[in-house]
C-alpha cells in the first residue's frame, strides 16, 4: 500500500455479512477487496472501467470495484463472485463458458446483476448487460448460453 | 499508472455541509461525483491529484422530475436512471438514447449527469441532447444560486463558468412538444463501452400541415474545443422539405462549424467524414419516421 496521509474505518456489507475495514479513503475497492480482505475471486484487468473484470454489485447494482474509492462504499453493500448465487458460476463451468477464467469472476457479477432486474431476459438483453464485459479467449456464444441455462430459458 | 491511496477524502452528509467544505476549501478540493473519469485520470496523471470531496452520497441530489413545466434532473442521478425514467423517454427521448450510449451498464450504473457536464470531455455523450434541449444548469454556492444556459457554460476546451466554491445540483429542460422528434448518433471504436470518434444529437420541429421543418437543432461532439451548434446546417433545414438534396447539402454544412483534430482515436479528415455521413444518416432516420 502507498504511504497514507490518513486511513479511516469503512463499514459495509459484504456478502451479506457486516464488515468494518480500516482503508485510506481513496483506496479503490478493488484493491481493499483483494490486498486487505483477502478475497481475491474479483480480478483487476485494466483498473480503468473497460474490461469489466473487477465488476462487483454495489446496493444490487453491477459497477467497476476498480473505479470504487472506499469511501464511496460506506454503508453500502456490496456482493462480489464469493457471494454470488451459485447457480450461475456453475452454468458457465457447464456450458464450457470459461477458457482461461480471468474474466469470468466479473461476467458472472455482470449476470447476477441482469438476472436480479430481469430474470427471463432475451437474446439481446444478455448481449447489452454483457457489453462491458471483455473476453479475449472465447467467442461469446457459450457465454450467452450459460446465462440462459443460469436463468433457465 | 499511480495509486491514489495518499488522498484525502471527504465525504459530507447533506449538500450544505457539502458547500460549506467547497466555499472553505475552494481550488484545494475536486468534486468527486461516480468517479467513472476522474479516478482514471488521476491515475494516468492526466490530471492533477488533488484532495476529494465526496458527493455520492447525496441522494437529495438524485431525482427526475416535472416541476413548473420543466424536467428538472439532480445532478447525480445515474445514466442508468435517466436511461430507464418514463418522464425523459417521453420529454426528452433523445437524452435517453444518449444515455444508454454512454458506456457499459457498470459505467451507466456508476457516472452521473453532473459529472459528464463538469468533466467537460468534448466527446461527453449527454452533451449534445443538452445542446439540443436548450438545457439550464443550476450551480449552487453557499451563499448563492445561479442558472447558465449550457451552451454559455462551455468557454473552451474544459473552461467552464463555473467557481470553484460552486457545485452543480441541477440539469433542467422544458418537454419537447409533440410536433419534435430527434435522434442522437454516435461512433465508438466498440459497441459497448467507447469514448465518442464523433457524436451528435439531431432535433427536428415539424410544420405539420405542410410537412416541412419549422425548427433544426444540430449539436455536435468531439469535433471542436466544446460542443458545437451547427447553425449552417439548421439554417438549410428551417423551411425545407427534408428529403435526399436537403439531408446531403445540410449534412456537408456542419463543415462550418466543426474544427476537429488528429487524436488517438481517429484523424480530423476521418471526424469531419464521420460527423456529415452520421448527421446524414440521422436525418434520413428522421424523415422516415416522420412518413411512417
Amino acid at each position: 500500500m502507498a504511504t497514507s496521509r490518513v486511513v479511516r474505518e469503512f463499514s459495509f456489507k459484504l456478502n451479506g455479512r457486516e464488515v468494518k475495514v480500516r482503508a485510506p479513503p481513496a483506496y479503490t475497492l478493488l484493491d481493499t477487496l483483494r490486498y486487505i480482505i483477502r478475497l481475491t475471486g474479483t480480478k483487476d484487468g485494466c483498473s480503468s472501467g473497460d474490461c469489466g473484470a473487477c465488476t462487483v454489485l454495489l446496493d444490487g447494482k453491477a459497477v467497476h470495484s476498480c473505479l470504487t474509492l472506499m469511501a464511496q462504499v460506506q454503508g453500502r453493500e456490496v456482493v462480489t463472485v464469493e457471494g454470488v448465487d451459485p447457480i450461475i458460476p456453475q452454468a458457465y463451468a457447464q456450458e464450457g463458458a470459461v477458457q482461461c477464467g480471468y474474466c469470468t469472476p466479473g461476467l458472472v457479477m455482470a449476470t447476477a446483476a441482469l438476472l436480479k432486474a430481469n430474470p427471463k431476459p432475451s437474446d439481446e438483453d444478455i448481449r447489452e448487460a454483457l457489453r462491458g464485459n471483455l473476453c479475449r479467449c472465447t467467442g461469446y456464444v457459450k457465454i450467452i448460453r450459460a446465462v440462459k441455462m443460469a436463468a433457465g430459458v | 499508472m499511480i495509486s491514489l491511496a495518499d488522498l484525502d477524502v471527504v465525504t459530507p452528509s447533506s449538500l450544505g455541509e457539502a458547500l460549506e467544505i467547497l466555499a472553505e476549501r475552494a481550488g484545494k478540493v475536486r468534486v468527486l461525483a461516480g468517479g467513472t473519469d476522474l479516478i482514471v485520470q488521476m491515475r494516468h496523471r492526466m490530471t492533477p491529484k488533488t484532495d476529494l470531496l465526496n458527493i455520492y452520497a447525496l441522494d437529495e441530489l438524485r431525482y427526475v422530475k416535472l416541476e413548473d413545466g420543466y424536467v428538472k434532473i439532480g445532478a447525480l442521478t445515474d445514466f442508468s436512471t435517466i436511461y430507464s425514467s418514463p418522464l425523459v423517454r417521453r420529454a426528452a427521448p433523445v437524452l435517453a438514447e444518449a444515455a444508454f450510449a454512454v458506456g457499459s451498464v457498470q459505467i451507466m450504473n456508476k457516472a452521473t449527469l453532473g459529472g459528464n457536464i463538469v468533466n467537460a470531455s468534448p466527446a461527453a455523450d449527454s452533451l449534445p441532447p443538452l445542446y439540443v434541449l436548450d438545457a439550464n444548469l443550476t450551480l449552487k454556492s453557499r451563499s448563492s444560486v445561479r442558472t447558465v444556459p449550457i451552451d454559455e457554460f462551455y468557454k473552451g476546451y474544459k473552461k467552464l463558468d463555473i467557481r470553484p466554491d460552486e457545485l452543480l445540483v441541477e440539469v433542467s429542460f422544458k418537454p419537447l412538444p409533440d410536433n419534435y422528434s430527434g435522434r442522437f448518433f454516435k461512433h465508438g471504436l466498440r459497441q459497448g463501452d467507447a469514448i465518442s470518434v464523433v457524436n451528435g444529437a439531431v432535433l427536428i420541429g415539424w410544420d405539420n400541415e405542410t410537412d416541412t421543418i419549422a425548427d433544426a437543432r444540430v449539436a455536435l461532439g468531439a469535433v471542436a474545443p466544446t460542443v458545437v451548434r451547427a447553425t449552417e446546417c439548421e439554417k438549410m433545414l428551417v423551411g425545407a422539405k427534408l428529403d435526399d438534396e436537403t439531408m446531403w447539402r445540410a449534412a456537408e454544412a456542419v463543415k462550418e462549424s466543426i474544427s476537429p483534430i488528429d487524436d488517438v482515436r481517429g484523424s480530423a479528415a476521418y471526424r469531419r467524414e464521420m460527423c456529415i455521413n452520421y448527421v446524414y444518416m440521422t436525418l434520413w432516420i428522421l424523415s422516415r419516421k416522420v412518413k411512417a
